[in-house]
């Protein structure tokens, strides 16, 4: 997938300026930087959610452009939004159901249905329980799993350590490279920036909407602007 | 006088249903759109219409008639959705401008049909094996009350089935929360919404046709009360909440009747009292309905 000179934004204003943005198949690919600095619109954008104002959103050789959100989550691109927006008033099963909701095949929902339990048991257990009524970590696990049910080519992950404790972030992130090893890319937007360093291959950093920085997770790790500014490292 | 209350309440049964069909289209499309279609009534109003055209004048049999009620309600409420609704969507209009474009069709309507047909109340179509009674020692029902009680449970069931367990159902559960993530999950969200107009469409043709049947007139202006009525009875089950608007419509429906029922004659003019002071003190007591809404912010106007 890759986003081409995309600019972006609300309104009249723009917030995203000229972003490049690759992701291969197979990678995590992580967007990090600071708060309100354009990560998040930038998933919006692909998602269809706000359209571009300049540039191209390429996926798979498809042109997203003019595309209703709906048809880009045919192609196979899912969304697990930055607090989780999960369907309140909908049971954890039912918040998956939604989920699955382009899964044609009933065997095939059911299957996924299975795996997504066997990743997050917890979910399970609570499976009729209203989604409003979870705690944190179960609302991160249950947004991600609803993000899956679909098996995704891709899935654009905003923010999954948002409000949680440290041993449930761990958790969380373990959960993300088992999914990502069971064949789904992954565009990763933390504020966490070891972590997303960590846990990626390519990373891109943002700051007022553009690209500051890119390349090989492993080298930004010891890029001394990265430390610096973002590590607290002097 | 207990025989009379019972009475009355299988009376009142009957209007129950009328209102709680219509409360069920209020509520799915405040649900998912967040606006109050004020032309229900007259969607409702022109099923009506529609069974007596077909059964008047041109004679066909009252079965063809009610079917025709639902189907000419549904097409009146998606023309409504086409000319009216689409556009406003379409165009991001403000809610007030929504609120004002619903309330001029519901005009509109009204002054169309009255215009064709003059504002004299006419007599409904009531079929000759409809107009039977039963009696169960000192109570006497309306054979036609009862079957169509019996047609509204039964389409009720459907319908909770539907919202609850269906793929369609769930979908438009979600909607009505977040429409823009429902549509990230792939829903299309334009098709939900004819669905629920379709839906609602329905029921209010079939509430025509009960009402026909309980009242024996119509009349262009014969959706405004049951309307209001309707619609309270949504805002009372939690609006966007559909087994609540069932539930809400009959609470309306039979309060009202039995309301009127137990008062002395000579304060009849107090009817109306029941329906705006239940909606005062819901509103004092519990704005979000009895019971839980189906929309992500509570509050009509938003947060």
């Amino acid at each position: 997938m890759a986003l081409s000179n995309v600019t972006a934004g609300y309104g009249e204003g723009n917030v995203l300026h000229n972003i490049n943005i690759e992701v291969e198949q197979g990678e995590i690919v992580a967007l990090v930087g600071s708060n309100g600095v354009g990560k998040t619109t930038t998933l919006r954008s692909i998602m269809g959610i706000i359209k571009p104002k300049v540039g191209s959103i390429v996926f798979n050789g498809q042109n997203l452009g003019l595309l209703p959100s709906h048809k880009i989550a045919i192609t196979g691109i899912s969304y697990c939004p930055e607090g989780r927006e999960l369907f309140g008033n909908l049971s954890v099963y039912e918040n998956l159901r939604i989920g699955g909701y382009l899964v044609k095949n009933h065997k095939n929902f059911k299957s996924r249905l299975e795996w997504i339990y066997e990743l997050f048991p917890r979910l399970y257990e609570r499976k009729s329980q209203l989604s409003a009524s979870l705690s944190g970590g179960e609302q991160q696990m249950l947004a991600m799993g609803r993000a899956l049910m679909a098996t995704p080519k891709l899935m654009l992950l905003d923010e999954p350590s948002l409000g949680l404790a440290p041993i449930l972030v761990d958790n969380i992130y373990e959960k993300i490279r088992e999914i990502n090893r069971s064949g789904t890319s992954i565009l990763l937007v933390e504020q966490n920036i070891s972590l997303a360093l960590e846990t990626s291959g390519h990373s891109y950093v943002m700051e007022e909407g553009q690209i500051r920085l890119q390349g090989k997770s492993k080298e930004l790790l010891n890029n001394d602007y990265i430390k610096n500014a973002y590590l607290g490292v002097s | 006088m207990y025989v009379y209350v019972v009475q009355q309440l299988i009376n009142a049964l009957a209007y129950g249903s009328v209102l709680g069909l219509l409360a069920v289209g209020y509520t799915m499309i405040y649900g998912i759109l967040g606006l109050i279609n004020f032309a229900h009534g007259e969607i409702f109003m022109a099923g009506a219409f529609a069974c007596y055209l077909l059964v008047k004048a041109l004679h066909l049999p009252f079965i063809i008639g009610a079917v025709g009620a639902v189907v000419a309600s549904i097409l009146i409420g998606l023309l409504l959705y086409k000319i009216v609704y689409q556009p406003c969507i379409k165009h991001k209009a403000p809610v007030l401008a929504v609120f004002i474009a619903s309330f001029g069709a519901s005009l509109g309507l009204k002054y169309l049909f009255m215009m064709f047909f003059g504002d004299q109340r006419r007599a409904f179509p009531i079929p000759e094996y409809l107009t039977g009674v039963h009696v169960f020692g000192q109570i006497t029902v309306n054979t036609r009350d009862f079957v169509m009680l019996i047609a509204t449970i039964i389409i009720m069931v459907v319908i909770a089935y539907l919202i609850r367990y269906t793929r369609v159902g769930i979908a438009m559960r979600a909607v009505s929360y977040n429409m823009k993530i429902a549509e990230v999950m792939g829903v299309d969200s334009i098709k939900i919404v004819v669905v629920a107009f379709i839906i609602g469409s329905a029921l209010a043709g079939v509430s025509a046709v009960q009402y026909g049947l309980n009242f024996s007139i119509l009349y262009p202006n014969m959706g405004f009360t049951p309307g209001l009525e309707g619609f309270i009875g949504a805002v009372l089950g939690g609006i966007g909440n559909v087994p609540g608007a069932m539930i809400g419509g009959f609470i309306i429906g039979i309060g009202e009747i039995l309301f009127v029922a137990l008062l002395p004659p000579s304060f009849s003019a107090v009817r109306p009292m029941f329906v705006w002071g239940l909606l005062f003190l819901i509103l004092f007591l519990k704005p979000t309905g009895l019971f839980r809404p189906n929309v992500k912010y509570e509050g009509i106007w938003g947060e």
